[in-house]
Formats: structure tokens, sequence, C-alpha cells
């Protein structure tokens, strides 16, 4: 007898998933365009765009929906719809971006595919942002790797994206065989594979110990290759270099942003008590393991390592690469935190580096566009080339560094409150002297954009009047939320509910 | 949780005996003629000694993969159709959608050309290739 409660819950969990269902049919429909019309340009990607639209409306309108869905395998909050958003908006403004890519065009290929491995990735972001399991999240994590090896290496004509997109499938099977093997340990310690049952078990029965802690490393491993948080970050480089830009910029802010969604549901909702929680947002740690140090230090050996090697850097998006590294360290310093604060900042931080981000790496790319290579020797003069885009470059570098007025400041101001209020002072200071450090290498690039002889400087460059509505709708976030950013702080303090299970 | 774990390690030793007594009987009844050809290990036409570095053919896995979809298919339909009945048009439009899915990779599969097998093409030598021409 198939029971009536359980089929009801399941009515409502499909209702639920309906912006994820509109994502595979999307896949699904532009799959069979794809086949039907195999010489169009633009299509797939038209396809795309509308398939996103819709997954965002429906995904707007359950932005208040907190409730435990396919028997608590997904929970549906607004901390998980935050990222999700985030997510979608980056998935949009790629494929806007790719539409402009000479680099993915080139030759005649056919991107049809490429759009729909977009999308396919884009489902398995929104199942790793709301997984409450860590078997989902283990599938969500792959769902989503293998789209991106694929996009890593899609101009496989060119040796070095072949070479990246090999490197990143070595790297992610090493990494998810690690978290495999912390997921079977956790389940050995603990009996379950919910967040929120394996809470009640560490609260029940005094888990902790030398086991624990290798689990818990291993799982934070898995995600940290997601985020390429330090000591497994040695994929960034290379894959970022050797993949296509648009693929690149989407690998810097959707992943990661999907990486941190499951690192903070993971911490707090496992490693957490919840009970103290409803009364004063005051989050205590179960067991007598430290999660908030292993954090921390993986936090100040990502920001200080990816500053420093930064320096170095002679290739734009290697750099912008490293300088992605040092940005996950500083979210890292918000995670650490682990109070509502803690979270909201992470969260401000991450939309502001979404737009920031992007911002840059499509500067990146339209100027690639017409010189063809990503050297910063390259970017000598373009400051009279191109007069407009390098305004907007410094404007994202500028906000990269976290100066004020630009929106960057606000992301960094959030952190660092954050972090001075829960009384990690050597974090914050760690932090800023990073930031410090970080703004020799962003000041480098326009250096050369302006400042730097260059040869002749009649040539001007031209650009199609689409990328310039890009980087306005880029460029003009990026200075009003630096100014203006009470309706970002508020939609993050509505979002950092997480929903802790039945 | 140990009578859980005492299933599988039942379920363990049943495979074993079974294995055992699979192998016993068809020792004790088939006629033993060796010869070295039969004594070499089978392994789907491959050489199964030697370097283990050589080219497989990377329609294999194609193949596989396509076959893995419509094996993990049926392991999702058994269960379908134990239940199907008390679960009415629902649990069938389920199905359905699930099924055009999978049947939306084939046509993706067969569009692409996926499943023709890659024959080598003789090369029938043309007359150009036995006349010396001088070249410039």
């Amino acid at each position: 007898m198939i029971d009536e409660i359980f089929l009801s819950q399941l009515k409502q969990s499909v209702d639920l998933f309906l912006p994820e269902t509109i994502l595979v049919a999307t896949f699904i429909i532009a799959l069979i365009f794809d086949l039907i019309y195999k010489n169009s340009r633009y299509l797939i990607a038209v396809i795309s765009i509308i398939g996103l639209v819709f997954s965002g409306i429906f995904l707007v309108n359950q932005s208040t929906s907190s409730a435990a869905i396919f028997s608590g395998m997904l929970s549906f909050d607004p901390f998980g719809n935050f990222f999700k958003i985030l997510i979608l908006l980056t998935t949009i403004i790629i494929v806007l971006m790719s539409v402009f890519s000479k680099e993915l065009y080139e030759g005649g290929r056919k991107t049809g595919e490429y759009y729909i491995l977009i999308v396919g990735m884009t489902f398995g972001m929104f199942l790793l942002a709301v997984a409450n399991n860590l078997i989902i999240v283990y599938l969500a994590i792959e769902t989503m790797s293998i789209s991106s090896y694929i996009l890593a290496g899609y101009t496989k004509e060119i040796k070095r994206a072949s070479e990246a997109s090999l490197k990143y499938v070595i790297f992610g099977a090493v990494s998810s065989g690690m978290m495999i093997y912390g997921i079977s340990l956790i389940y050995g310690l603990t009996g379950s594979l919910t967040f929120d049952a394996i809470n009640s078990a560490m609260i029940s029965s005094d888990i902790s110990g030398l086991t624990l802690l290798i689990a818990g490393l291993m799982i934070i491993a898995g995600i940290g290759y997601k985020i390429s948080a330090v000591p497994f970050h040695f994929w960034t480089p290379d894959v970022y270099e050797g993949a296509p830009i648009t693929i690149t910029a989407y690998l810097s802010v959707a992943s990661k942003a999907a990486g941190f969604a499951v690192l903070i549901r993971f911490l707090k909702v496992s490693f957490f008590d919840s009970t103290n929680y409803a009364n004063d947002e005051i989050w205590t740690l179960i067991g007598t393991i430290d999660w908030q140090i292993v954090i921390a230090i993986l936090s100040v050996l990502t920001m200080t390592l990816g500053n420093l090697v930064a320096l170095w850097q002679t290739n734009m998006k290697r750099l912008l690469a490293y300088s992605s590294i040092a940005h996950a360290g500083y979210i890292l310093m918000g995670v650490v935190v682990m109070t509502d604060i803690g979270v909201t900042s992470v969260l401000i931080y991450f939309f502001v580096y979404m737009i920031m981000n992007l911002g840059a790496f499509l500067v990146v790319m339209i100027i690639a566009n017409k010189t063809g290579n990503e050297d910063i020797q390259k970017y000598n003069g373009i400051g009279h080339k191109a007069p407009f885009v390098s305004a907007c470059m410094v404007i994202f570098l500028i906000s990269l560094t976290g100066l004020p007025p630009t929106a960057g400041f606000i992301g960094k101001w959030a952190v660092f409150t954050a972090v001075l209020k829960s009384e990690y002072i050597w974090l914050a200071v760690v932090g800023v002297l990073n930031s410090v450090v970080s703004l020799y290498y962003y000041v480098k690039i326009f250096r050369n954009m302006y400042i730097r002889n260059f040869e002749d400087d009649s040539e001007i460059y031209e650009f199609s009047p689409g990328t310039y509505i890009l980087l306005i709708i880029l460029a003009v976030p990026t200075l009003i939320f630096g100014i203006y950013f009470t309706p970002l702080l508020d939609w993050a303090e509505s979002s950092v509910k997480i929903f802790l299970g039945v | 949780m140990l009578t859980d774990f005492g299933i599988i390690l039942l379920f363990m030793i049943t495979g074993a005996v079974f294995v055992g007594i699979g192998i016993f009987a068809s020792a004790l009844i088939r006629p033993s003629k060796p010869t070295p050809l039969k004594l070499t290990t089978y392994e789907c036409g491959e050489e199964a000694i030697g370097s283990p570095w050589i080219k497989f053919n990377i329609r294999f896995y194609v193949v596989a993969l396509v076959f893995l979809l419509f094996e993990v298919e049926i392991v999702f339909l058994f269960p379908w159709a134990v239940v199907f009945k008390e679960l009415g048009w629902y649990s069938f439009l389920s199905m359905v959608i699930f099924v055009v899915i999978l049947l939306a990779g084939l046509a993706y599969v067969w569009a692409k050309g996926d499943l023709d097998w890659d024959k080598p093409k003789p090369y029938v030598p043309k007359l150009e290739d036995l006349v010396i021409t001088k070249k410039d």
C-alpha cells in the first residue's frame, strides 16, 4: 500500500523543483534543436537564455519558501535561493558574453553543445546549492564537474585547452575520490548521510576525535577543490589559462558560489548546535574539533598564496586566476565567523565578486578578441586605443582591490566587520595586509594600460554595441553598489536563514 | 545495524557458494581436452598478456556508455512496474517523461553518428600510385 502522505510530499517536492525542471527541459529542447538546425550560430544561445530566464522567474517566486523536499535530500531555503539566483545571473551573463567571444566561434566551430553543457552545469550547481545529503552533494559535484571538464577543453584544437581539460579531469577525479572516502567515513561514524541526521548523531553519541577530523578534512578537500582553496588549488592557474575566457570566468564565479554554498551548509547544519540558534544567532560547535580554526588556516593560506603568486604573473588569465584564489580566501574569512553576520558577509561579498570578476573577465575577453592573446605586455597603451573599455577595467580592478567608492569595498567591509565582531583580530590583520599586496598587481595592469610607452596611438579599437551594453550592465552596478548598497544588504540579511531540518 | 551487515555477509557467502557449486559441477561433468588456445585467458578479443599501454578503440567507450544508459533505465523500470498499479497515471506520466529523456539522448547519439562503427577503409590502389609522376 502506498503511503498517501509520502505521495503528497512527493508532489509538493516536484512543484518546488520547478526551476530545476525547467533547466532540464531547456537542456533537452536545446539538444534536439541543435540536432535539427545544425548550422545556426546563435539559436541554441537564445533557447538557453529563454530557459534560464524562465527558471529565474520561478526561482524569484519561491525565494521565501523553506522546506525539505524529496525526503530531506534537498532543502529549499532562502540561503540556497540566494546562491541559485547568483548562479543563474552568472550563467546568463556568461551566455551573453560567449555570443561575442571570437575565440569560441573561430574557424566556424559549432557551439550548440557549448550552451547545452552550460545549462547542464547550471543544473548541477543548483542541486549543490540546496543539497542536504552527502550523496546528493557528490552527485551534484559530478554533474557540475563533468560538464565543466568538457567546457574547459571546448576549443580542443588549441593545445593548452586540451591540456587544461585533462589536468582538470585528473585533479577532479582525485579530489572527488578523497571526498567520497570522507563521506564513507562520516557514514561509518554517524550512520547517516543527511546533514541534520549527522548533527543529531553527533549530539546524542559524542562522536569526535581523529577519524572525524580526517573525514571532515577529506570532504572539505573535495569542496575546497571546487572553490580552489589553497592546498587544493593546483589546477586553477593552468585550467583558467587554457580554458576559453568565458569558461574561465564561469568557473571563477559560479562553481565557486556553489562550492561555498555547500561548504557553509555542510559545516553549519552538521557541526553546529542548532538548539541555541533560535534565541540569539550564536552558533556553538559540537564535538571537540574546532572547525573554525581549520577554515581559518585554509583562509589565511588561500589569500596569502593567491596574492603573493599573482604578483609575478604575466598573463591576464593566470593573474585573474590567482586573484580569484585570493578572493576565495577573503570569502573563507566570512565562513570562519560562522554566525549570521558571517554568512551575510559571505553573501554580500559573493554578489559583489560576481559583478566585478565577470566584468574584469569581460574586458580581458574583448581585448583578446582584438589582440589575440592575454599577455599583460599587450595591454600597453590600450587606455588610448580603447578608452571606454579601459575606464571600465579600472573600475573593475579598483573594485577587486576593495577601494571605495566601488562595490568591492562594500564586500571587504562586510567581511572584515564580521571577522572583527567575532574577535578574530589576527585574521582581519592578515586580510588587510593581503589587500594591500593585491593593490600592486591590480595597479600594474592599469599602469600598463595608461602610462607605459607604446608605439602608435593612431589605431582605435572598435567594439560591437553588444559588448558595450554588457560592459555597462556590469560596470554600473559595480559603482552603484559601492554607494547605495542597502538593497543588497537587505537581500543578504533575509537570505541567511538556513533550513535546519524537520 | 549489525543485522543489516549480516545480510550482506550472508549475500557474499551465498555468492561464493553459488560460484563454487557451479565450478565444481562443471568440473565433474565436462570432458577435459585442453589445447594451448583453449587455455588462454579470454578477454573480448584483446591480447590478454602484454603491455597494457595499447590503443583501445574509443568507440568501445561510447557504446558502453549508451549501453549503460539503457541498463540504468531497466533498473528504474523494474521497481516502478511493481508499484505501477497503485500509483496510477501520475507515475505513468513520470516514467514516460523519463523514457523520453533517454530517447532524446539516444536520438542525439544516433544523429551525431556515434552508433556507426568506424570501419577501416581498405585502400584500393589507383593508377596514379603505380605511375611515377615527376613533381613540379
